[in-house]
Formats: C-alpha cells, sequence, structure tokens
C-alpha cells in the first residue's frame, strides 16, 4: 500500500460512488490514517520513483544549463524583439504564480470559511504554490539583460550610488509582492507541517529521527502546543488571506498600469486573480488526480474533493469567461481606435489561434463540469485539467505578446517566434516543478495527517461516517 | 628595427667584445637568439595564419600604434609631448575634405578625435553640399576601418613590399606600352587626370579606360546629339515650379550629390497659406524616392518613357506626331494631357529631367522640349564638358583586346571590373590572358582575385587628392590619418610607373595646383575650406539641332510589345554598384522604400507577380509584420540564369523587374559575404541599364528577407490611422490652415502623476518636416556613425532587432497598382510625461530637467518594460554584445576586429549586452554647446546645438533648439499650423512634434 507503484485493485468504481460520500472513505482510524501518509515517507523509494525522478532532474539540469547560456550570451537566445520585448519569460512567470494560488487560497481562505474538505488536499496545494512560485521567480531574474545587476539592484538598500528603486514601477512592486508571499507561504507551509513532522519524527530511527526532529521544533503534541499552533496557524491564515488577492492583483499591475492597448484596463486585478485560481485548480487537479492514484491515498483525496474543486474551476472558468467579454465590450464601448483594434486584431489578426486557443480551453473546454457525472469522472476531469493549463498559458501569452506585437505604430509591428532556449527553458521549470513535488511526496507527508484526523473525528462525532 | 647581426659580425674589427660566453663560442643557439628580435613563437604568425588571425595582430597593432600615427600634412611621426596649441585632447578636430562617387566629388567635413576620422559630415562651405551629406558618404568611413581591407601589396599571393612593386614596374612598363592597358573608375580629380596624362605622354600606345556600372553614356550621347557638341546638362530644381522626372531619381540613387534635395525641398517649404509649392511629377518603373515623393506619378516601363514623352512632346507641339506607342489607359492620357498644361503653363519655370538609365533619344528630345519650354539657361543649364568616349565601347575594345592576346599588362585602378562590367565580355575571363594584371584598391573583390599583383589601395581618407564637382567646383581631398596600412593611392601608383616612386601624394596634388594656389597661405584655405573659389565652370548656351533630335528620335528603337517583360538594373541602395557591398551600416540601412536589408531582391508589380504565378496579395507575402517569406524567379538572359527572390513592390510598373546591382559578390568581405545576388551575368553592353527579351518564370524555393516594417497600406481594415501620419492637399491647407491639425481631434491634457516642472533655461525640442522627408536614410547613418550604433546582421533583422534609433517609417496609402507613399522619421520623441519613466523598476530612464528623456546605461538591468510601454516602440534592446561580438555559431560569437572600434565616437558609451538604448537627442552635442557657452560666459545660441540628423539632412527637415525660446528656430517651428503631435491622444507630450505633409496635386488630376 505505501509503495509508490499503483496498486491494480485500489481503483475505484468511479461511476457508483454518490457525491455525497463522505470525505474520507474505507474504514479510517487514528492509526490507519497515521499509517498510509507516514509509510509513504517512510518505505524506501520504489524504482518507479527514481525513474520519475531522473527524467524530472534531467529536465531541471536542461533547466540549469538554458540559464546558464543565456547568461553567458545575452537575451538574443530566446526569440523576444522589439516590440515584443517581453514573451514566453513573462508568460510563464504569470502562468507559475498563477498556479501557486490554489495552495494559498486552499490553505488560507477555505481554512477561514471553515471548509473542511481542503484538509486532504491542503498540504500538497501549499506544497504546489512554492514550488510554483519558485519555478516563477526564475524569470523575473533571468528575463532581465543583467540579472547580475539585477538581483540587488531591485532591492532598496542603501548604496553608495544614493539610489532607491524606482517605487513607481510595478516590476519593483512585484519584487515585494512575489516575495512577501514566498516567505507567508513558506511559513504558513511549514507551520502546518509541525505536527505530522513530529509524528514521523516518533516513528523514525536513526539520522532521520534527528533531521525531522530539528524541523518538527521540538512539537510534543502537549495541549499548549496544540493551543499556540491553533493560534498561529489562524494568525498566519489570516495573513496569507489578502495575498491571495493581492499577488496577483500586483502582478496584474505590470500591464494594467502601462498604456498599452490590451494591457491597460482595469479589470485586471479580479480577472487575473481569477485566473490564478481557475489555472492553480487546474494544476492541483491534475497533479492530484496522478499523486492519490500512484500513492493509493483514494481514501483520502476522494472523488468529494475532486468534486468541489471542479465546481471552484467552473464558478472559476466563468469569472474569466466575463472578463474576456468584458474587455471586448470595453474596448467597443471607449470608441477609442487603438483600443478597438487591439481586440479586433487579437482574435483576427495573425495571433487569432492563440485567442482562439485560450477561449476554448477555457472557457469551452469547462462547460462539461456543470454534469456531475463528468465531475466524477476521473479522466474526463483530468482532461479537462489539462485544458484549463493550456488554456491559462495560452491567456497570458495572448495577453503579453499579442497586444504586444501590434500597438500603436504599424510600423513597428512584428512577430513572435519563440526559439528552443525559449522552449527547454519552460521545460526545465516544469522539470524543477516536478523534482521539488517528487522530493516533497517522498519525504514530507503529504496528507496533513492532524487535520485529517480531525475531520475524521468530525464524521464520528456526527454519524455522518456510514 | 631587426638589426642585422650576420652583417654586423661580418664586419666585426680585429678586437672583439663579447657578451656571454656562448656568443664567443658562436654557437648556433646564441646565432639565432641574437638574430631574433624576440624570443621564438613571440614574432611569426603560427603555421598557416588565417586571415581572421592576421587581423587579430594588425587590430592589436593598430590599436598601439593608430594613436599616434596621426600628422598632417609633414610626413613624420610626432608624439604630441608638447602639445600642440589648437589641439586639446577629448575636443574634436573637423577636417575639410571630399568624398567622391561616380567620379564627381561633393566636400565632406571629417570629424577627427585624437587623429582618428570617426565621423563624416557634410561641408558646409561646399556649394553641392552646405553641410550635408548623403548616406554613402556617411557610411564610407566604415571603409577605412573596413577589417576586410586588402593590408598588405601582394604578388601570386605572396606577401610582399611597395618596394619590390618599384623593383618590378621597369620590367612591367616598358617601351611605348602597346600592350598596356589602364582601366579605373571614373576620373574627376585634376591631379590624377593631369598624371593620367602624363602616363599616356609617356606610353603613347597605352589605353585608358574608365568604367563604372552605373551608366553615363547616353545623357552624354543625348546631349551631343541635341547640341552636337558635348555638353554637361545641368538641373537646377529650385527654380522649376513645374517638374517632370522622366525615370530620374533625382532625389535618390540617380542623383549625384544631394544639392538636388535641397533645391526640390526648398520649392515646397510652406509656412503659412501664402506660400507656393512646386509640382512634381514622375514617369517610372521602379518605386523610387522621387516617385514616392511626387504629387503625380505614372507607372511605366522604362522602356516606355520614350512613348510618354513623344506623347507629351506632341501635346506640346515639339514633335509633328508620336511614332512610338506605349501601354495606354486613361490614367496615363489624362496624366500626359494635364502634364502639358502645367508645363506650359510654368514656361522657363518647368524642367524636364532624363534619368541615365533612359537612351540617349530620349535625352535628347527632353532638351528639345526643354527649349521649347523655354527652360535653357534657367532649370537647365550646360557646362562644358570634354569630349569622352562612350564608356561601353571603350570598355568591350578593351575585352576584345584582352581576348586577343594583345594586352600584356592590365592595370586596374579600383573599381572592380571582373565583377561589374557587362557579362558578354566575360572580362574576368579576358583578364587571365594578360601576363600581369596589377590591381590597385581598397576591397578584396574579383578583380584582386583575378589578378598577380594586388596593391593595397589607400582609402580616400588616409591620402592626399582632389576632385570636382558636378559643375567643376574643385577641391582638395586631404588625409585625416597616415594609411593604416601601406596604402598607395591611384596618384601616388601613377607616380611610380612614371619614375619617381619616392613622390607622396601631398607633392603630387601641391603640384597640381602650384600655379592656382600659388602661394601657401591660398593653399592653406584652400585645403581648410575644402573648396577651391572660382573653380566652377561657368554655363555655356546652345541651341539645341532640332533636325538632328527629330532624326535621332526617328531612329529611335521601337516599343517593345505590351506584354514583353524588361529588366531594369538600378544601384542599390545598400551596395550601390558593389562597392559598399562590405559596408554594414549601408546593408543594414533599410531600403527607402521596400525597408528590406542584407539582399537584393527582383521587384514587380503585384500583376506582373501574378502572371509569373508567385502569390499575390500582399499581406500573405509577410511571414511576420516584418519579414517575407519570397519565392524565387528565374530569369534568363544572355545565356545566363539568375534565380532571385521576387517581391510585390506597390506602385511597380507591369511587365518590369527592377534587379539592385551590388550584391551576390563571389569575393568580399565578412560583411557582405552571402548577401544578395549577383545580377550582373544579367546585363550585357548592348543593353546596360534597360534589358529586354528576358525569359522570366517562377522557380522552386524561397527564402527569408529580411525587413524592417511590413508591405501594408494604411488602407488596411482598422489600420486607418490617418492621425499618425498627417497629409493634406496645398488646396486644403491654403483653404484652411488648421487642415493638418483638425485631421485628429485634441484629447485634452490630463496626467494621474504631477508633470515634471520644466523651468530650465533650456528646454529642447524638435520639429520633423513630413513635407521635406525624403527617407533617404542620411540621418539614420548620421545617427549611428554619431552614436556608436551597433549593426546586427540579416538574421538579427529578422528577428525583428535591428538598432537604429532613428527609422524611416515607411507608409503606402491608396491601392496597391497606384500606392502613394509617406515617410516619417521616428526617433525618441522625448515625452514630457514619459511612459517608459515610470515603468522602469532601477530609475534607469529619467527626465532631465531640459526636457531629455534620458537614458542612464550604467543603472539599466534590461528589463525591457520601458521599451514594451513606448507607444513609438523607439527604444532598441542589446540582445546580444552587437558591438563586442561577431555573432557565430551558439550565438556565442568571436571577438570583433578591433579595428572596428577605432570608428567609435568617444564622446559616446559604448553599450554592452543587455540594456536599453535610444535617441538621446545627441545629448553629447548639446553638452559641448552647454561647455562652450559656459566658458564664454554665455548662453546656448539658437542653432548652435545640432543633432547629428539635423546636420545632416539633405532637405532641412529636422529643427531643433530650445522651445522655451519663443524666438528659436523649433519655436517658431512648432508655432506653424501643420504642426502636430503623434499619439497626440495619450497625453504623453512628446517634444518632437511634426509638421504635416502637404502634397500638391494639380486640381484636374485629383
Amino acid at each position: 500500500m505505501a509503495d509508490l507503484a499503483i496498486k491494480p485493485n485500489t481503483q475505484l468504481d468511479l461511476l457508483n460512488t454518490t457525491i455525497d460520500q463522505p470525505l474520507i472513505t474505507g474504514e479510517p482510524t487514528y492509526h490507519s490514517i497515521t499509517e498510509s501518509v507516514s509509510r509513504v515517507v517512510e518505505n524506501p523509494p520504489s524504482k518507479f520513483w527514481f525513474g520519475l525522478i531522473a527524467v524530472t532532474a534531467s529536465l531541471l539540469l536542461m533547466l540549469q544549463v538554458m540559464l546558464g547560456y543565456l547568461v553567458a550570451t545575452g537575451i538574443g537566445v530566446w526569440g523576444n524583439n522589439i516590440p515584443i520585448g517581453w514573451a514566453w519569460d513573462i508568460t510563464n512567470f504569470v502562468w507559475w504564480i498563477g498556479i501557486g494560488h490554489a495552495g494559498t487560497l486552499i490553505s488560507a481562505i477555505l481554512f477561514l470559511l471553515r471548509q473542511r474538505w481542503r484538509t486532504g488536499i491542503n498540504r500538497a496545494a501549499e506544497a504546489m504554490t512554492l514550488f510554483a512560485v519558485a519555478c516563477a521567480g526564475i524569470y523575473p531574474l533571468f528575463h532581465t539583460g543583467r540579472p547580475w545587476r539585477a538581483i540587488y539592484w531591485l532591492l532598496p538598500y542603501p548604496n553608495t550610488m544614493q539610489i532607491w528603486p524606482n517605487f513607481r514601477s510595478p516590476l519593483e512592486w512585484d519584487v515585494f509582492a512575489v516575495s512577501t508571499y514566498f516567505t507567508v507561504s513558506v511559513l504558513f507551509w511549514f507551520v502546518g507541517l509541525l505536527p505530522d513532522l513530529a509524528t514521523i519524527r516518533d516513528r523514525a530511527t536513526g539520522w532521520r529521527r534527528k533531521i525531522y526532529g530539528f524541523f518538527s521544533l521540538g512539537w510534543r503534541g502537549s495541549a499548549r502546543h496544540w493551543k499556540h499552533y491553533e493560534l498561529a496557524y489562524l494568525v498566519l491564515a489570516g495573513l496569507s488571506t489578502p495575498l491571495v488577492l493581492s499577488v496577483h492583483s500586483i502582478v496584474s499591475f505590470d500591464f494594467a498600469v502601462s498604456i498599452l492597448p490590451g494591457w491597460h484596463t482595469t479589470i485586471f486585478p479580479p480577472y487575473f486573480v481569477a485566473g490564478a485560481v481557475f489555472s492553480g485548480f487546474g494544476m492541483v487537479l491534475t497533479l492530484l488526480i496522478i499523486t492519490r492514484k500512484a500513492l493509493g491515498i483514494e481514501h483520502l483525496i476522494t472523488l468529494k474533493h475532486i468534486d468541489y474543486m471542479c465546481k471552484v474551476m467552473l464558478a472559476m472558468s466563468m469569472v474569466v469567461g466575463y472578463s474576456y467579454a468584458s474587455e471586448y465590450f470595453i474596448a467597443w464601448f471607449s470608441v477609442v481606435d487603438g483600443e478597438r483594434f487591439a481586440f479586433y486584431n487579437r482574435i483576427t489578426g495573425p495571433y487569432a489561434w492563440a485567442a482562439w486557443t485560450m477561449i476554448t480551453c477555457n472557457v469551452i473546454a469547462p462547460i462539461p463540469l456543470w454534469w456531475q457525472a463528468v465531475r466524477k469522472n476521473i479522466t474526463a476531469v483530468f482532461i479537462i485539467t489539462i485544458f484549463v493549463n493550456i488554456g491559462m498559458w495560452y491567456e497570458r501569452f495572448v495577453i503579453i505578446v499579442i497586444s504586444l506585437h501590434r500597438d500603436f505604430l504599424p510600423s513597428s509591428w512584428d512577430y513572435f517566434h519563440p526559439t528552443y532556449v525559449d522552449i527547454c527553458t519552460f521545460i526545465g521549470t516544469m522539470g524543477l516543478f516536478l523534482t521539488l513535488y517528487l522530493l516533497f511526496i517522498k519525504y514530507v507527508p503529504m496528507i496533513a495527517i492532524a487535520e485529517v484526523k480531525h475531520a475524521v473525528s468530525h464524521d464520528i462525532e456526527k454519524g455522518a461516517h456510514h | 628595427m631587426i638589426v642585422n647581426i650576420e652583417s654586423i659580425q661580418k664586419a666585426q674589427p680585429e678586437k672583439s667584445y663579447w657578451r656571454s660566453a656562448s656568443q664567443l663560442a658562436g654557437t648556433a643557439k646564441f646565432q639565432e637568439w641574437a638574430h631574433r628580435e624576440f624570443p621564438e613563437g613571440a614574432s611569426e604568425l603560427p603555421e598557416g595564419a588565417s586571415r581572421r588571425t592576421l587581423l587579430k595582430f594588425m587590430g592589436a597593432t593598430l590599436a598601439l600604434a593608430g594613436l599616434t600615427a596621426c600628422r598632417r600634412p609633414e610626413e613624420h611621426i610626432l608624439p604630441l609631448a608638447n602639445g600642440s596649441e589648437d589641439l586639446v585632447p577629448g575636443k574634436p578636430v573637423f577636417y575639410n575634405s571630399v568624398f567622391s562617387l561616380n567620379g564627381i566629388s561633393t566636400g565632406v567635413m571629417v570629424e577627427t578625435h585624437d587623429g582618428r576620422p570617426t565621423k563624416i559630415e557634410g561641408n558646409p562651405l561646399h556649394p553641392h553640399s552646405l553641410g550635408a551629406a548623403s548616406a554613402f558618404a556617411q557610411a564610407s568611413i566604415l571603409g577605412l576601418y573596413d577589417p576586410d581591407r586588402i593590408a598588405q601589396h601582394t604578388h601570386d599571393g605572396n606577401g610582399v613590399s611597395w618596394d619590390s612593386f618599384v623593383a618590378a614596374v621597369p620590367a612591367a612598363f616598358s617601351g611605348d606600352g602597346a600592350k598596356l592597358r589602364f582601366i579605373s573608375q571614373r576620373i574627376g580629380s585634376p591631379t590624377y587626370l593631369r598624371l593620367k596624362a602624363e602616363t599616356l605622354a609617356k606610353f603613347p600606345g597605352a589605353k585608358w579606360v574608365e568604367y563604372e556600372a552605373v551608366p553615363v553614356d547616353s545623357a552624354r550621347e543625348g546631349a551631343r546629339i541635341a547640341f552636337g557638341r558635348p555638353v554637361l546638362v545641368n538641373y537646377d530644381f529650385s527654380k522649376a515650379q513645374a517638374i517632370l522626372a522622366l525615370d530620374f531619381d533625382f532625389l535618390g540613387l540617380d542623383a549625384s550629390t544631394i544639392l538636388n534635395m535641397r533645391q526640390w525641398a526648398n520649392g515646397r517649404r510652406v509656412r503659412g497659406r501664402e506660400d507656393g509649392m512646386n509640382r512634381v511629377y514622375a514617369v517610372e518603373s521602379q518605386y523610387s524616392i522621387t516617385g514616392a515623393m511626387a504629387d503625380h506619378r505614372l507607372r511605366m516601363r522604362a522602356s516606355d518613357v520614350m512613348g510618354v514623352l513623344q506623347a507629351l512632346a506632341v501635346r506640346l507641339g515639339v514633335l509633328p506626331s508620336a511614332g512610338r506607342a506605349f501601354p495606354a489607359s486613361e490614367r496615363a492620357s489624362k496624366f500626359i494631357e494635364v502634364l502639358a498644361k502645367d508645363l506650359a503653363a510654368n514656361k522657363g519655370k518647368s524642367l524636364l529631367a532624363v534619368g541615365p538609365r533612359q537612351p540617349a533619344e530620349v535625352h535628347a528630345l527632353a532638351l528639345l522640349v526643354n527649349e521649347a519650354l523655354g527652360n535653357l539657361g534657367t532649370t537647365v543649364t550646360l557646362l562644358p564638358a570634354p569630349e569622352a568616349v562612350g564608356e561601353i565601347a571603350a570598355i568591350k575594345q578593351l575585352a576584345a583586346e584582352l581576348h586577343s592576346g594583345a594586352v600584356e599588362t592590365l592595370v586596374a585602378l579600383g573599381g572592380n571590373p571582373a565583377y561589374d562590367a557587362p557579362a558578354d565580355l566575360k572580362f574576368a575571363e579576358a583578364m587571365a590572358k594578360a601576363k600581369t594584371r596589377i590591381y590597385l584598391g581598397e576591397d578584396r573583390n574579383e578583380t584582386a582575385a583575378a589578378s598577380n599583383w594586388i596593391l593595397q589601395g589607400a582609402n580616400y581618407l588616409e591620402t592626399w587628392g582632389d576632385g570636382r564637382g558636378f559643375d567643376g567646383t574643385a577641391s582638395i581631398q586631404q588625409p585625416m590619418i597616415q594609411p593604416l596600412f601601406d596604402g598607395k593611392s591611384e596618384i601616388e601608383f601613377l607616380a611610380t610607373i612614371l619614375g619617381a616612386p619616392a613622390t607622396r601624394g601631398y607633392a603630387l596634388v601641391r603640384d597640381t595646383w602650384k600655379t592656382q594656389l600659388a602661394d601657401d597661405k591660398a593653399w592653406r584655405k584652400a585645403v581648410h575650406d575644402g573648396i577651391i573659389a572660382g573653380t566652377a565652370t561657368a554655363p555655356v548656351t546652345a541651341a539645341v539641332n532640332k533636325a538632328a533630335v527629330t532624326e535621332a528620335v526617328g531612329h529611335a528603337a521601337g516599343a517593345p510589345g505590351d506584354d514583353e517583360m524588361e529588366l531594369v538594373f538600378v544601384p542599390s541602395s545598400h551596395a550601390y554598384d558593389g562597392r559598399f557591398n562590405n559596408n554594414a551600416w549601408l546593408l543594414e540601412a533599410p531600403d527607402p522604400i521596400t525597408k528590406i536589408t542584407w539582399d537584393n531582391v527582383a521587384l514587380l508589380s503585384q500583376a506582373t507577380a501574378g502572371k509569373l504565378g508567385l502569390r499575390t496579395d500582399v499581406s500573405q507575402i509577410n511571414i511576420s509584420d516584418s519579414s517575407y517569406e519570397a519565392e524565387f524567379i528565374s530569369i534568363k538572359r544572355n545565356g545566363a540564369e539568375l534565380k532571385i527572390p521576387a517581391i510585390v513592390q506597390p506602385g511597380h510598373a507591369d511587365n518590369s523587374i527592377t534587379l539592385a546591382m551590388g550584391f551576390g559578390r563571389a569575393k568580399t568581405g565578412q560583411v557582405g559575404e552571402g548577401a544578395g545576388f549577383n545580377v550582373f551575368p544579367l546585363r550585357t553592353s548592348d543593353a546596360p541599364a534597360i534589358a529586354l527579351g528576358a525569359a522570366v518564370a517562377k522557380t522552386s524555393g524561397s527564402i527569408e528577407i529580411a525587413s524592417t516594417q511590413d508591405h501594408g497600406t494604411l488602407t488596411d481594415a482598422l489600420r486607418t490611422r490617418s492621425e499618425i501620419v498627417r497629409e493634406v492637399t496645398l488646396d486644403e491647407f491654403q483653404k484652411d490652415p488648421h487642415a493638418v491639425q483638425e485631421i485628429a481631434h485634441k484629447v485634452p491634457e490630463f496626467t494621474l502623476y504631477e508633470s515634471p516642472k520644466y523651468t530650465s533655461e533650456y528646454q529642447w525640442g524638435m520639429t520633423v518636416d513630413l513635407n521635406a522627408c525624403i527617407g533617404c536614410n542620411a540621418c539614420l547613418v548620421a545617427c549611428q556613425s554619431e552614436n556608436n550604433i551597433a549593426t546586427v546582421g540579416k538574421e538579427q533583422v529578422l528577428h525583428g532587432r535591428e538598432m537604429h534609433w532613428i527609422r524611416l517609417d515607411r507608409y503606402y496609402s491608396g491601392s496597391v497598382e497606384e500606392a502613394e507613399l509617406v515617410y516619417q522619421p521616428m526617433a525618441c520623441v522625448h515625452c514630457e510625461d514619459a511612459p517608459c519613466e515610470n515603468v522602469c523598476p532601477v530609475a534607469a530612464t529619467v527626465h532631465g530637467p531640459e526636457g531629455l528623456n534620458e537614458m542612464v546605461y550604467n543603472r539599466c538591468v534590461g528589463t525591457r518594460y520601458c521599451s514594451n510601454n513606448c507607444p513609438y516602440k523607439v527604444r532598441r534592446f542589446n540582445f546580444f554584445n552587437y558591438h563586442d561580438k561577431r555573432l557565430g555559431w551558439m550565438s556565442l560569437g568571436n571577438k570583433a576586429p578591433e579595428i572596428a572600434s577605432l570608428q567609435y565616437n568617444p564622446d559616446v558609451t559604448v553599450r554592452m549586452r543587455g540594456i536599453m538604448e535610444k535617441c538621446t537627442y545627441c545629448v553629447q552635442r548639446i553638452s559641448h554647446a552647454r561647455i562652450q557657452a559656459k566658458t564664454e560666459a554665455r548662453s546656448i545660441r539658437d542653432g548652435e546645438v545640432v543633432t547629428a540628423c539635423q546636420q545632416t539632412c539633405p532637405t532641412n527637415a529636422i529643427t531643433f533648439g530650445n522651445i522655451s525660446d519663443p524666438n528659436s528656430a523649433v519655436s517658431k517651428s512648432k508655432a506653424l499650423d501643420t504642426d502636430y503631435a503623434v499619439l497626440q491622444e495619450l497625453n504623453v507630450k512628446p517634444r518632437t512634434t511634426y509638421l504635416g505633409k502637404l502634397r500638391n496635386p494639380h486640381p484636374e488630376l485629383v
């Protein structure tokens, strides 16, 4: 069971599962929950795991080679040009940041709203947030022409040049927004981990005991600890909540604050937050659908979780679709040539294929989620999440590249062709993300043991459990 | 200097002194050690030294030696240990000289920094330059620092010294010279002509051929037919009210000086409703700058120009009947009818100007019409000209002599006949028959490759010489720097074969002018001024022999069939006739019309493309908004086949293909290597300019052509941005002086951030007169030269990464067939509320107190956000280390030749990779003026700060100055009714504003 290999007999009869089945299936006891989660961490890694991490680590190596090559030569090895100063770099940045959003949302907002169903998935989602932000963080640094300067010149520190960064620049706001988000997310994730790390520590021996012991910060599970823990978790959840809204709002300012038609719109902050939650849930679902099956923890991450997440995704898809429509309406309503042209060009110009890919993936593909049968069909959900992941990447591409490629003066118009370095760098960040994720599911309890036990106790008390 | 130890040892006295035991012992090792100046390996090139290695060494040597190598006019190297009175280190010194193209010289002023020429401008004192310089003249400075220059005299491939050539002279140049032939480019230089005459006097059997691919024969012949004797026909566009350009790009590549442009523009400067404008009609096959600037343009095959002219002559009553047909159309007949009316109404103020490609009869007939219109002596002046043989005939005869083996010694002084001679002469093959083939020049070209003596020529910036303008105005050409290598000028070469090998250019030139500039004071003034006063030849008067003209016209070749395809060979805006083929600035400067860089293509009309089965939809040809996937066509003529990509040129004449010369060179430098297609194999001596009888068909394959702008017209769906480039007719302007400003609704000014307060004494601003701009690229090259702007190569242009700070936006309007064209020079407009500034996270672009949008290169980290937020997209990013590296495998690149860095302007930072750059309003020039003003305790005067683009603009389209001074030229210009801001609705308050374009169509043709 704890082996990472897919167990053939854990296949659920998907069609027969009703939607109001409890969050935790099977006959869980506190012990069995501890066992199922801990054994993943305790058993030696399987060949399958080694096979996977070999692939993802190779991709990570490719990322390092690509970034090294970029720094050794220049931004020219990417396809960027004038007028398309940003292309895959910032597209990938926003995409990764967006993916991170599900974690914070699930952890913080759903926690504050006492949505118990978050318990099975919050740990993995939070981890994904961290890894996605780590991937995203690569781009703002390496997309600059001189990263060896950008790495510290964007920070406000007293210096002999007697110059501050430009606090009017949205890129400067990004530095604060993303670093705050990352810091708070790390803290939130780590605080949540404490009881579980202590559980692993208690079961471990030798050097493993020392390492887990170090990270569990002396947790003993006393009532006092629990009291402080609960309070700290609540405070951090409260701190994270505005970040869910602020990070992507500020990322959207990178565009909204400019004067470029297609960027210069006031709808961007909510639109970007909705898009981020949309893409974040898409990615969390994609990965959890694989993980729960691979680790055999379908009884902990159940169809009910998937169902809820599908509903959030569907709602966000509609928000995003509404935003698209609103952009076109406003462009038409503005009676400004440049605005009208930008949106006309978006769906009819040389990049129409990208715009329609975006609309298809983000607005049309999630429509089947209205039907419960689809939400319960793991394969269907998986396919839709893939559409969402692609669609949300295209959304950023559409906003960034299509707006830039044809702006005010037709003499400067151009087209963007990605190079192999663009493509390999992007695939490389996926390598980074997946490598970290694989390390996470192997070495950290990927389900919040304490919280799940709490949820189970609720079920038992309410008698809802069977 | 390596001391010859052996000879010293041989001459040793009885009592010898020794420095070491091994010397005394006389070991072989010591002998070797003593003989060598440097340790082994340090003073010789490694085995099989490549050209690149050689260049590296030369570059290093130069970097050390170049700076001290300047002296003038003494021929000694004088270190500036004591300083010289006028020479302030760090302050540029300007010298006047001349630049020659096709034997015609134009005054230039060369900026030198510590002895290095860095920039070429026009000589303001020279009447044909008036301070402006063409793109060619300015870019010619790269020839001096061309890393691919011939840097060593060679004989049969072995490096030799000049002395060994001198030693070989008596053998090669002996007797009466019956087997001696010279071929050179056109000569205008009095000293050169003098030595040429002396050479021919010494070798009476020798012959001298002057030849260039850009034709001159038919104009000379046409004048001879008309006047019965050789005269030079000269046009004065300043006096003309109605101008007809017959296949004559007098504002572009067919112009011998920039004077035409200045005169034309002065006739169109409208400041108020009382000002008039000249009206230009153009009949042409290609789309030229002149055609673009014409108020009415008739596209016609070049072979049909004769038909149009005859029809016009008939209508004007000059010819009894037109013997020649041309493809008739309602548009053409209406055009001719109105044109005739307009010309007749402007008797004495009209002008028919004929291009050099047109046959002699067209020139003759145009002169006849000009005479009938009373233009002779007003807009058309005649200058005396020497009797000249036809160039084509002369080179034909030379080739025949070579083929027959009658020539033993062939001397090629410059030029490149092995490449650009008519193909039927098989000149390269013929050259091989001469026993001794001597080539003197700078370019490692085909003619050099076919020669056994390759003598390195000196650049015109390194050597003494002289030249004459088209009207005979003489100037002294003075060197700015000691020859970088051991180059010799043509006159020094001739002095050598005349038996005075030691005579340097200075003595030769001084000798030529010893009577006219007898005293040194006059000589020094002539050298200083760059012009010798009173040397212009006086116009002559002559009457056109009507009978001779009518007879010649009657005998002219018949019109080709309506569907017959013609080929027209035109000079290229990049390589000219091939001489600038290795000039990176020119190859990367977008063609004024097509905006194509680094290539020549066959240009044809949409209908012709359709006939050949090529893609005709202009927008579909674009693979992106700036590059084309051009399909190949095959052109067969004269037994040769040329495969060349074809592109639909809006406004091109049907059944005509324009082929630009100068590309596809087999032997050229690193820059020109692989660029373009050689059209010369199709060009024969019987049809050197306009060729019929070619078989043209579509062939397989296509190629990406790098262009900086798309082909689209402004009237495409939703692209209608008439407020960007504003044009109205003169008539509309006179009825409503605010017509230009009323094209777009003026948006009230509003800003979220508080606008900076501009209270400083100087507030810089600029206006660009779209009515004057002809898109000639002079400003672009000037800016490149002044501001150390990198060239990036074809592949990078395909990526959309060209670095030009100023670009000449070209917009078409109207249909693809009859497209009209307008230019809009666009550089940083220095917005007062600049959108680039507030988005930069590190404050690398900030506003100066004088209204400049300043770029702090050292602070830039290269986020490119500023460029994204720039509505004018004038910012340029260093995607690679363009200055430092030649992009090579994997974009890693090799170190660029160091010699290239000698051209850099030391006042301007050379930017590294990863940072943004853009127009600075030539802030270094502003600083110079400010320092000057401060030392003199006064304010900067109006006109004291001249930007590089403004300085060189042949049409004075650019005005720059202090807008806070209401009396400055720029303030007055901004106060004009035609002044408008591009993208005013964005409220960024640009400091550069534009004066709307006015067209002057004839009311009956509107």
